[in-house]
């Protein structure tokens, strides 16, 4: 119950903090406050005035932070500068876009990396038919690799995200697996004629248990990381790619929604690999 | 292990070229021979020209030692600010500790790529090529700290118990006084997160710059001239297109490859 409530209060000042963090980076951001329309001419010069004044006034980052906290506590996540509707009806149809990308690149990155790391440490000496592909996945960057598959015509973003989290889960697995298979009880029971898939079930994979939780936490931060570059050069119209746009338009409000979704998906991610431990060790 | 050698020379070859491919007379990267767009590989052009008829050696070569200079710079930075946060976490008082955790699971609760992004777009994007170089390399060193100085806080925390620091302190020995022989005794973790990081810059700059959000034209960097390969066009009349993403898959896999070695 005491962990729960560390766990709670600790979220909430992340969450509270990346608030903090992102009105102010945008709040001194060069042409934050600068407004398209003071420059219509259509506009009349009371109008324009008046905007400038209304600009003016919302300069305080202590009124700005006051209007966005006040604001999620009520449950309203304001409106989008830049479309001008509401931050949730932008982000509710993207979250379930990424989301099914997320879930089906990390599924198919772990069967990857599962399948290449049992083989490849299974053996006496370490398989350069896994590991070489695995090192020159890790030196392309994931932008590269996505506008490589968009040329070849193959492979789209589920793809992309899974061979760049194939190649960063292998690096861990096999490191974690090879060492497992040279334990000395399990040295042991190889010399017995225990079958590698006993050996699996009741032996390897509960003991990387902990390490695997954190493999998938690490996963999905990897993952968000690169939904950027994939969903921008892919056009999967995502959070990804509304988080770009975001950051490009200087549109607080769906830039600190986006943030603080992210922020909580880390920190429960982080909950799952501490819980995987915890079972570990009942 | 011979592989991890090679890269350790493989590096230093590559900077030596790049640098006389730059000192090279008339080597320009930003001059624009209209007359040879897209030109293939000839002898004035080893790599051919990009679409506005800059020498793509020369570019690439650039791109290359502005890369690795700074990510150099960035890391160490970041390996120094995190030596710093993480001595001051696990040396001084609990609140300031505490305090400092919190600010790295701030950062480390964002996406770096996201994170990096965000900060970028932030920054003035009107300004100079040189400055944006700065600008991108300064806002990766601010926000590859927080990873480093978790490890070195817990490093640091096992110094505080150790062994010879409890001698120390017991015999009279005050914190201020022993916290400089900690530094030494970090720097197994420190040099490992220095060499580490090099790489994880350069691909994050050519991330960035892929996004548009790097180093401005007509810098060149490994981002902007990932951007050559969007324009299908170009990659029908040339394969040279390709040259600056082998290369880097190449400078990456060297440096992955010398930071494991040492």
């Amino acid at each position: 119950m005491a962990t729960a409530g560390r766990w709670l209060a600790q979220t909430i000042a992340v969450v509270l903090l990346v608030m903090v963090g992102t009105t102010t980076l945008l709040r001194f951001a060069p042409g934050y406050f600068s407004d398209a329309r003071e420059m219509d001419a259509r506009y009349a010069a009371v109008t324009r005035a008046e905007l400038s004044a209304e600009a003016a006034r919302s300069h305080s980052l202590t009124q700005m932070l006051g209007t966005e906290i006040g604001g999620w506590i009520h449950g309203n996540s304001g409106v989008s500068r830049q479309f001008g509707v509401p931050v949730w009806e932008l982000i509710q149809p993207r979250l379930a876009v990424s989301g099914a990308l997320l879930l089906r690149g990390i599924a198919l990155a772990w069967t990857l990396a599962l399948f290449a790391s049992i083989l490849s440490s299974a053996g006496r000496r370490p398989s350069l038919l896994w590991q070489v592909p695995a090192a020159i996945l890790l030196a392309v960057p994931a932008a590269a690799l996505a506008t490589l598959c968009l040329l070849i015509n193959s492979g789209g973003p589920v793809l992309v995200l899974a061979l760049l989290l194939a190649a960063r889960d292998f690096k861990f697995l096999h490191r974690a697996l090879h060492k497992a298979w040279l334990d000395p009880h399990v040295l042991h029971a190889r010399a017995q004629g225990v079958r590698t898939r006993h050996l699996l079930r009741a032996h390897i994979v509960p003991a990387l248990l902990p390490q695997l939780g954190a493999l998938a936490s690490l996963s999905i931060v990897t993952a968000l990381s690169a939904l950027v570059p994939i969903e921008v050069i892919f056009n999967v119209p995502g959070i990804g790619e509304l988080a770009w746009n975001a950051a490009l338009n200087r549109d607080l409000p769906v830039l600190l929604a986006v943030t603080m979704i992210l922020a909580l998906a880390v920190v429960c991610s982080g909950v799952g690999s501490h819980r995987t431990a915890a079972w570990r060790e009942a | 292990m011979s592989l991890r050698r090679g890269a350790l020379w493989l590096l230093p070859g590559l900077i030596l070229a790049a640098a006389a491919v730059l000192a090279r007379p008339g080597a320009s990267y930003a001059y624009q021979d209209r007359e040879t767009v897209l030109a293939g590989s000839s002898l004035q052009h080893p790599a051919g020209t990009d679409d506005l008829g800059r020498d793509r050696l020369v570019r690439v070569s650039g791109a290359l030692l502005i890369s690795l200079t700074g990510s150099l710079v960035a890391a160490a930075i970041t390996t120094a600010a995190a030596a710093g946060v993480g001595t001051l976490a696990a040396f001084g008082p609990a609140v300031v500790g505490w305090s400092a955790m919190l600010v790295c699971d701030v950062f480390l609760a964002l996406p770096w790529m996201f994170l990096l992004m965000m900060v970028r777009a932030a920054m003035p994007l009107t300004t100079s090529p040189a400055h944006s170089a700065s600008i991108t390399f300064l806002v990766l060193a601010a926000l590859g700290w927080p990873a480093c100085a978790r490890a070195v806080y817990r490093g640091a925390v096992a110094q505080r118990t150790s062994g010879w620091m409890l001698h120390a302190r017991s015999t009279g020995l005050r914190r201020a006084q022993v916290i400089h022989h900690i530094l030494p005794n970090l720097l197994p973790l420190l040099i490992p997160q220095f060499l580490v990081s090099i790489p994880a810059f350069v691909i994050a700059e050519a991330n960035l710059g892929a996004l548009g959000l790097g180093i401005s034209e007509p810098l060149p960097s490994w981002g902007g001239m990932l951007f050559e390969l969007n324009n299908s066009a170009m990659l029908l009349e040339t394969r040279w297109v390709y040259f600056p993403l082998a290369l880097l898959i190449v400078v990456l896999l060297a440096l992955e490859g010398a930071a494991a070695e040492a």
